[in-house]
């Protein structure tokens, strides 16, 4: 299936998996601290595990750690 | 990896240095550099795990940040340059003026002159109640009420409140209670299983190793549905569930400045690896310590919430694991002798700090308190009469030794 992750067209070489199983086989840096939204929306953690991934869906993966720095 | 030694030592095993140290170096770097300008933009969007510019994030202190986090097995967690700027740092995120915070009348010095002579003039209004009375602390919540506040143990006083009840109370009103934890750490006291919404925690104490570095903690639990404050709310609705988190990275912590310094994070991630072996050893040591001063005739009164005469001996057992801390308080007759006493000290040193390698000595009365007036210091229970002493690592022994020959011309 095809999605996007962070604004970019991925295609994966499987026709089901959850979110979970996504952190995993994208080598998503830091998962126990990642924020995840699918389509606009954000998700609990505790929902990782069950939330299954369809083609065409938008990931973003979020970390929130920069912003406005340095001058 | 389940020890809590293990994972402090170990933390999440995320990046192997290019040079194979096993230590996280100190990175003393202000900047640092993008590949690209899309990655730079990137990371100033949250899109991209990197690190710009030290006030904000730095490898050094993400490090103790991330080995901290599974401690706690918390949410997220922001070191910060002291256990005020802690404090400091959660309340401007969570109260504004016009709001009110509920603290317990039993404080640290400072952050008694942070509520009242900081953040009062400020426009922040603050009752201060007695924790064990739940129906004093029901009584003081209102619709404007922004968080309870309240330390694991007090500081001098060395009252145990029990803490899931003062969350139960707190959470039917939508208000999360934040913990001050120096005192306990994640390893006496799981603040997360017991309902706490936020620990804030001196890491100068416990976790630099014997007080080598100054520094603080910011610990989201990750139990609190942020929505249910007016100043997060916004922050869930544009980041997702580490609202608070991103709140303050992204404005609070980065607009105060109190960042830790790389260097401080580097001790104070060494520290945290042999924190649990101190730890277990001073508590063991002021055990020792308290029993033997009650057995002393020139000794009216000893505070230690691990004597079984303690009235918190009962709820400090439940709620804590492996020992009652390593703070405790005593009465002699007047200033004058506790003066006496201390000036005869040896091996006990006269400063004050807490969570020492060393057994440090402190009359509250004339110094962390001495700006309070009798009528404050008397509320607070600061009496001209009380010692406080925060045991070491010494050989117990020792310290018995030093304290008994100090005591004998009183």
């Amino acid at each position: 299936m095809t999605i996007k992750i962070n604004g970019e067209s991925k295609t994966l070489d499987r026709t089901a998996l959850t979110l979970a199983e996504l952190l995993v086989i994208n080598k998503v840096e830091s998962p126990d601290v990642v924020t995840v939204q699918i389509n606009g929306k954000f998700l609990e953690r505790s929902l990782f595990g069950t939330t299954r991934i369809q083609a065409g869906d938008e990931v973003d993966f979020l970390y929130y750690l920069g912003g406005g720095g340095g001058r | 990896m389940k020890g809590f030694t293990t994972k402090a030592i170990h933390g999440s095993l995320q990046k192997k240095d290019p040079h194979g140290s096993l230590r996280v170096p100190v990175y003393d770097s202000v900047a640092f550099e993008f590949e690209q300008a899309t990655d730079m933009q990137q990371a100033f969007e949250g899109r991209r795990l990197a690190h710009s510019y030290t006030r904000i994030s730095n490898p050094t202190v993400a490090e103790f940040e991330d080995r901290v986090r599974l401690l706690a097995e918390a949410a997220g967690v922001i070191a910060v340059s002291s256990g005020m700027a802690a404090i400091a740092n959660v309340v401007l995120a969570l109260a504004e003026a016009g709001s009110h915070v509920v603290t317990s009348k039993f404080l640290f010095g400072n952050t008694y002159s942070l509520f009242e002579q900081t953040l009062k003039p400020w426009g922040l209004a603050v009752s201060y109640v007695d924790m064990t009375q739940l129906a004093e602390l029901k009584a003081a919540l209102n619709e404007k009420t922004r968080a309870v506040f309240l330390e694991t143990i007090t500081n001098p006083q060395l009252q145990v409140a029990d803490i899931r009840a003062v969350t139960q109370v707190a959470r039917a009103h939508g208000v999360p209670v934040i913990v001050d934890g120096t005192m306990t750490t994640p390893w006496l006291f799981k603040s997360k299983d017991f309902g706490v919404a936020v620990e804030v925690i001196s890491s100068t104490k416990c976790m630099s190793g014997g007080a080598t570095s100054v520094g603080g903690l910011i610990i989201d639990n990750g139990t609190f549905d942020w929505k249910q404050n007016p100043k997060v709310r916004p922050w869930v609705e544009k980041c997702g569930p580490r609202a608070l988190l991103v709140f303050l990275r992204r404005e609070i912590y980065r607009n105060l400045g109190a960042c830790l310094a790389p260097h401080n994070a580097y001790l104070q991630t060494a520290g945290l690896e042999t924190m649990a072996l101190r730890m277990q050893k001073s508590c063991e040591n002021a055990l020792q310590i308290a029993r033997w001063l009650s057995q002393s005739p020139k000794v009216s009164r000893v505070h230690y919430p691990g004597l079984e005469s303690s009235p918190y001996y009962a709820i400090a057992r439940s709620q804590f694991s492996g020992g009652f801390g390593s703070l405790l308080n005593f009465h002699l007759t007047s200033r004058k002798a506790c003066f006496a006493l201390m000036d005869q000290c040896q091996i006990v040193r006269r400063a004050t700090n807490i969570h020492d390698n060393k057994t440090l000595i402190l009359h509250p009365a004339s110094t962390i308190f001495c700006e309070y007036s009798l009528a404050e210091k008397s509320h607070m229970e600061v009496t001209d009469d009380l010692l406080r002493l925060s045991v070491g690592i010494e050989d117990v022994e020792d310290i018995i030794e030093d304290l008994a020959q100090a005591m004998e011309n009183l």
